[in-house]
C-alpha cells in the first residue's frame, strides 16, 4: 500500500475531523439504498412493441390501504410528545421539545393535541386532518419482541407476530391478499421499494417497483418481447411467476403513462423518494388499476446520534412524511374516501437521551392512522407513564397496546377481510379501539 | 496485489492525469482482447464443473472451465482455497488506476464521496468478472455483506477501502477470530455503528449489539440485553485518530473515555482497571462461541448450499470450533458436500451481471453504466443502509427481473459505453452454438435447457443470448 506522506498534514488545524460530515448524508439516509436506483435515466420511447398488446384493467373502486413503515425505530416520544410529564423533560434535557405553553413560535415547540400530548412541528401540515377528525395517533404501541434488534422487530411486525418464536409463512399483508383470491386485479399490491418488504412477501402478484416512471422495457424488438413472453409462459418458480406479473404490468403502464401525471388540486409533493412514491401511488389509484395494498418505506430513523428536536435529523424525516401525506390527500380529493394510511415503526427509542444527543433502541412508539373513515382527532393511549418504575427494560416506554389490534381493525373494517385469525394467528382476545368507523 | 507500482507505471503511469488513465483502460481492453478465445463448445462432461463455478464462483467462462477440467475437482478446490496474488495483466492494469487501492483513509479525504464509491464498485465488479480466484471473490461477497458498512454514513466512505483490503480480503479465507478483531478495529465499522460516540458515562450500544447479533452469535445465539450493554461498556474508548498532524481515520483507543469498572460478558468476568484489553477479550469470547459457530456455518450453508439447515451444518459448526474458526477448513467441507442436498440459490444482481459478463466474454471497464445497471436492480454495492447486508431471499429479488432484461438487452446490442461483446467471435469454434449454449455454457440439449432452447428461435444470435440470459433458468446460481 502506498501512503502519500506529503499529504497527511492536511487538516483543519484544530484537531477536529478534517472534513465536516457532509450535510447531504441525512437526505441520503432518508432515501437509503434507493438514491442511486432512482437516477436511472434511460427508457424506451412510449411507442415500444408493448403498445401493440393492449389489455383492459379491471375497475374495482374497493378500499385501499397504504402501509408506510418508518425503518430504524422512529422516536415516538418526539413525534407525539407527552409534554405534561415532567419526566419527559427530565430524561431529555437536550432533545425534549418545548411545551405548547412555552412562548416560542409554533415551529419551535409542540402543538397541543389534547392537553397531555403535543405533536412535533414537523407534523403541522397534518394538523388540519387531526382537527377535522381524520387523523388518529395510538401511543405506547409495539410488539412482544424483546430483542431490541431492528431486523427481529421489523420482521416480527411485518409477519404479523408477537415475537419471533412463532412461525408463519409470508407477511401479514400477503396472508390477507392470498386469503382473498376472488379479488384478482392486475396491480393489486405494489411496494415502492427496490426489494420486496416482508409484509407482502409471499403474496401472489405483488410487485416491488422503485419508480413507475422508469418502468419500461428497453428493447424495441417485437420478436424479443414475443419470445420473452413465451419463455415466461411456463414454470412455477418464484422467478417465472414474477416474470409473468411484470409483463402484465408493463402492458398496463404502456397505456397509462405515469411520466405525464399531473397531480390534482395543486398538490405539492416534496422532491424526495417518499414524495415521489406517494405521487405514483396517487397516479395508480386515479387510473384504477385495481390497487388495494401499497407498501411504502421511509428509512433512516435510527437516530443514535444528533437526532435534533425542532430541526435536524428526525424533523427532516418527519417533515418528509407529513408533506408527502398532505400532498397525497390533496391530490386524491374525493378518492381519499377509499384510503387509509397506516404509519408504523418497529420500535420506539429509549426515553433518556444518550451522550451523542441521540437515543438508543427502545420499546413503545406511536402509530398513525389517517383516512376519512378514521375516528381521528384523538390520541389513543393506555398511557404507562415515564416515571422510572413504569419504564420497561433498560429504560423504555412500556408497551400497552399490541400493534396487531390496530392492524386487525384495519383488516376487518377497511380491507373487509374477517379472516384475521389466520392473518394474526396468535393474537389474544381483545377490545377493539374503535379507531375506524364501520 | 504484488505487481502493483512497477507494472502500472510501465503500462501508463498512474499518477499522470486523465489522458493517461483513459490510455490505461484502452491498454487493458487491448490486453484482454488479444487473450480472448472463441468459446469452447460445451461438453456434457463439464456440467458439474459449470455448476461448481456458478455456486462457488461468479459463473463459468472459458478459463475457469478449462482450469477445472484440467485440474479435476479435488485439486481445483485446493487451489481455489489457497489463492495467490497473481492476477491477469489486464485486470492488474484496470485495478491499478483506482486510487482506493493505494491510499489510506487519511489520503482519500480530498476525493468526492461518490468517486470513492464508484471506484469501490468498479473494483468489485472487475475482480468478480476477471479474477481467476473465483472462490475468493465469492467469499469477499459473503463477508462484505456479513460485515456490511453503508458507505454514505458520515465519513465511513473514506474508511471503507481500507476495511475492504484489511478486513474483508485479508481474512476472507483466513481465521474468523482474526477477522472479527480486524473488523472491530476498522474505523469504517466503528463510524458506521456509532462507536466513536460511546463513552463511559454514555455507552452507545449500536456496535456492541450488531457485533453479537449479526457478526458473531446471531440473534438466538444466547445473549441478552444485559450482555449488549456490558459489551458496549467494554468497547468504550474504541475510536479513531483525529489529532492534529495525525493520520486521521486510523484506529485509536482513548483511555479517558473508557469504562474501567468491572463487567460481565456472557458469563465471563472482565476485570476492572484495564484498557483496550476489555474489547479485545470480548472479541476472543464471542468469535469462538458455540452460538457463533452455528450462526456463521448456517449462513454459509444458506449462501453456498441454499439451505441454512443443511444436514452438514452441525458438522461444520464442530469444524469451526475445533479449527479455531478456520474459514478454509469449513469451506473445504462445504465444497466437498456440494451438490449433495443443495437447493437453488437466486442470483443477486451482482451475481447476475457478472455471470452474464463472464459467459459472454465481455470486455468491460465496470464503470458508470454497469454500476447504474446494478443500482437499477436494487444492489448498489456498499450502499445497503442497514448492517445486515443485501437480502438473500428469492422473494427480495424477483422484482428486479425487468432491470435484468434491460441490462442484457443493452449488453447484447453493445449499447453500454466501456463494455463490449462479440458474438461472432464466440462461435468461431462451432457455428452451431446457439444463445442458450453460450449463456449457460452447457449443451442446449441438456434436459433442463431443452424446452428453453426450443422457445428461443430468434434469428439474431445476440438476441438469442439476450433471451437466454433473461430466462427464468439463468436467474439461479
Amino acid at each position: 500500500m502506498a501512503i502519500n506522506k506529503n499529504n497527511w498534514t492536511y487538516c483543519d488545524g484544530e484537531g477536529r475531523l478534517d472534513r465536516p460530515a457532509p450535510k447531504i448524508n441525512r437526505r441520503q439516509l432518508l432515501t437509503g439504498a434507493a438514491t442511486l436506483i432512482a437516477s436511472g435515466v434511460w427508457w424506451a420511447s412510449p411507442k415500444t412493441a408493448l403498445s401493440q398488446a393492449y389489455i383492459r384493467s379491471d375497475k374495482t373502486n374497493g378500499n385501499i390501504l397504504i402501509s408506510l413503515f418508518l425503518r430504524g425505530g422512529a422516536d415516538g416520544l418526539n413525534i407525539v410528545a407527552p409534554y405534561a410529564e415532567d419526566d419527559y423533560y427530565r430524561l431529555r434535557p437536550s432533545l425534549g421539545i418545548a411545551s405548547p405553553k412555552s412562548r416560542k413560535p409554533e415551529n419551535q415547540r409542540l402543538t397541543d393535541l389534547d392537553g397531555f400530548f403535543g405533536i412535533n412541528p414537523a407534523l403541522l401540515p397534518l394538523i388540519s386532518d387531526y382537527k377535522e377528525g381524520n387523523l388518529a395517533f395510538v401511543h405506547a404501541v409495539g410488539s412482544g419482541d424483546q430483542s431490541h434488534s431492528h431486523f427481529e422487530a421489523m420482521s416480527t411486525m411485518e409477519l404479523g407476530l408477537n415475537n419471533q418464536s412463532e412461525r408463519v409463512s409470508g407477511g401479514w399483508l400477503a396472508r390477507h391478499l392470498n386469503s382473498t383470491p376472488e379479488r384478482q386485479a392486475p396491480l393489486r399490491a405494489i411496494s415502492f421499494t427496490s426489494t420486496m418488504p416482508d409484509r407482502v412477501s409471499g403474496a401472489h402478484g405483488a410487485l416491488a417497483i422503485n419508480s413507475l416512471a422508469e418502468y419500461n422495457l428497453q428493447n424495441e424488438d417485437k420478436i424479443f418481447l414475443e419470445q420473452l413472453g413465451k419463455i415466461y409462459e411456463r414454470g412455477d418458480t418464484e422467478v417465472a411467476e414474477a416474470g409473468r406479473d411484470i409483463l402484465k404490468v408493463l402492458k398496463i403502464l404502456n397505456q397509462n403513462d405515469p411520466k405525464g401525471y399531473q397531480p390534482g388540486s395543486g398538490a405539492n409533493y416534496p422532491n424526495s423518494e417518499l414524495g415521489r412514491a406517494f405521487k405514483e401511488t396517487a397516479f395508480l389509484i386515479k387510473n384504477d388499476v385495481g390497487l388495494e395494498i401499497c407498501c411504502l418505506d421511509s428509512v433512516g430513523w435510527d437516530s443514535h446520534i444528533t437526532q435534533g428536536n425542532t430541526d435536524g435529523w428526525l424533523y427532516e424525516l418527519l417533515s418528509d412524511v407529513s408533506k408527502s401525506i398532505a400532498a397525497f390527500r390533496a391530490d386524491l380529493g374525493k378518492e381519499m374516501n377509499r384510503v387509509i394510511i397506516c404509519v408504523q415503526t418497529e420500535f420506539g427509542r429509549r426515553v433518556g437521551e444518550n451522550s451523542g444527543l441521540g437515543t438508543d433502541h427502545g420499546a413503545g412508539s406511536c402509530m398513525m392512522l389517517l383516512g376519512n373513515s378514521v375516528n381521528g382527532g384523538k390520541v389513543y393511549a393506555d398511557w404507562p407513564g415515564l416515571v422510572p418504575d413504569k419504564l420497561s427494560g433498560p429504560g423504555d416506554l412500556a408497551i400497552t397496546t399490541d400493534y396487531r389490534t390496530i392492524l386487525t381493525e384495519v383488516t376487518e373494517k377497511h380491507l373487509q377481510n374477517l379472516q384475521t385469525n389466520t392473518i394474526f394467528p396468535n393474537l389474544p382476545q381483545h377490545q377493539s379501539l374503535q379507531l375506524i368507523a364501520k | 496485489m504484488k505487481l502493483s507500482r512497477r507494472e502500472a507505471i510501465a503500462l501508463a503511469g498512474v499518477t499522470a492525469g486523465a489522458a493517461a488513465l483513459t490510455g490505461c483502460n484502452t491498454v487493458a481492453n487491448y490486453t484482454y482482447g488479444v487473450t480472448r478465445e472463441p468459446i469452447i463448445p460445451p461438453d456434457p462432461k463439464d456440467n458439474e464443473a459449470v455448476a461448481m463455478l456458478n455456486r462457488f464462483g461468479f459463473g463459468p467462462n472459458n478459463d475457469s472451465i478449462k482450469e477445472l477440467h484440467q485440474l479435476g475437482r479435488k485439486e481445483w478446490i485446493e487451489r481455489q482455497l489457497n489463492p495467490s496474488e497473481k492476477l491477469p495483466a489486464h485486470l492488474v492494469a484496470r485495478l491499478e488506476r483506482l486510487e482506493i487501492n493505494h491510499l489510506g483513509p487519511w489520503d482519500l479525504r480530498d476525493w468526492k464521496e461518490d468517486a470513492i464509491i464508484a471506484q469501490m464498485q468498479q473494483a468489485s465488479i472487475l475482480r468478480a468478472t476477471y479474477s481467476p480466484w473465483q472462490l475468493q471473490e465469492r467469499m469477499v461477497d459473503f463477508w462484505t455483506n456479513h460485515f456490511n458498512i453503508f458507505a454514505k454514513k458520515g465519513l465511513a466512505v473514506y474508511r471503507k477501502p481500507w476495511d475492504e483490503r484489511n478486513v474483508i480480503r485479508q481474512h476472507a479465507l483466513g481465521k474468523f477470530p482474526e477477522m472479527i478483531m480486524a473488523s472491530a478495529k476498522s474505523t469504517a465499522m466503528l463510524l458506521y455503528l456509532d462507536q466513536q460516540n460511546s463513552t463511559a458515562s454514555h455507552p452507545n450500544e449500536n456496535y456492541g449489539r450488531e457485533l453479537l447479533e449479526l457478526h458473531t452469535l446471531g440473534v438466538n445465539g444466547g445473549y441478552n440485553q444485559q450482555d449488549v450493554m456490558e459489551v458496549a461498556r467494554c468497547f468504550t474508548g474504541w475510536s479513531e485518530e483525529r489529532g492534529f498532524l495525525k493520520k486521521k481515520g486510523a484506529f485509536l483507543f482513548i483511555p479517558e473515555i473508557h469504562d474501567k469498572k468491572e463487567k460481565t460478558v456472557l458469563g465471563h468476568k472482565i476485570p476492572a482497571g484495564r484498557g483496550v484489553e476489555d474489547g479485545e477479550d470480548v472479541v476472543k469470547i464471542v468469535s469462538l462461541h458455540p452460538g457463533t459457530a452455528n450462526h456463521i456455518t448456517s449462513k454459509l450453508c444458506e449462501y453456498f448450499l441454499g439451505n441454512k439447515n443443511h444436514p452438514i451444518q452441525p458438522k461444520l459448526a464442530e469444524e469451526f470450533i475445533s479449527s479455531e474458526g478456520d474459514i478454509k477448513s469449513v469451506m473445504r467441507l462445504i465444497l466437498n458436500t456440494y451438490p449433495n442436498g443443495q437447493q437453488p440459490v437466486i442470483k443477486r444482481p451482482l451475481d447476475f451481471i457478472v455471470s452474464a459478463l463472464r459467459s459472454t466474454d465481455a470486455a468491460t471497464d465496470a464503470a458508470g453504466p454497469v454500476q447504474q445497471a446494478l443500482a437499477n436492480m436494487g444492489q448498489p454495492l456498499y450502499l445497503w443502509p442497514m448492517p445486515d447486508g443485501f437480502p438473500t431471499e428469492t422473494s427480495a429479488w424477483t422484482s428486479s427481473l425487468l432491470a435484468r432484461w434491460n441490462f442484457v438487452s443493452r449488453l447484447t446490442s453493445n449499447d453500454f459505453k466501456g463494455t463490449k461483446i462479440d458474438p461472432n467471435r464466440m462461435i468461431k469454434n462451432d457455428e452451431n452454438l446457439d444463445g442458450v449454449a453460450i449463456a449457460f455454457r452447457r449443451p442446449a440439449t441438456s434436459q433442463d435447457l431443452k424446452q428453453l432452447s426450443k422457445s428461443i428461435s430468434h434469428p439474431d444470435l445476440a438476441a438469442q443470448i439476450a433471451l437466454a440470459l433473461s430466462s427464468p433458468e439463468f436467474q439461479w446460481r
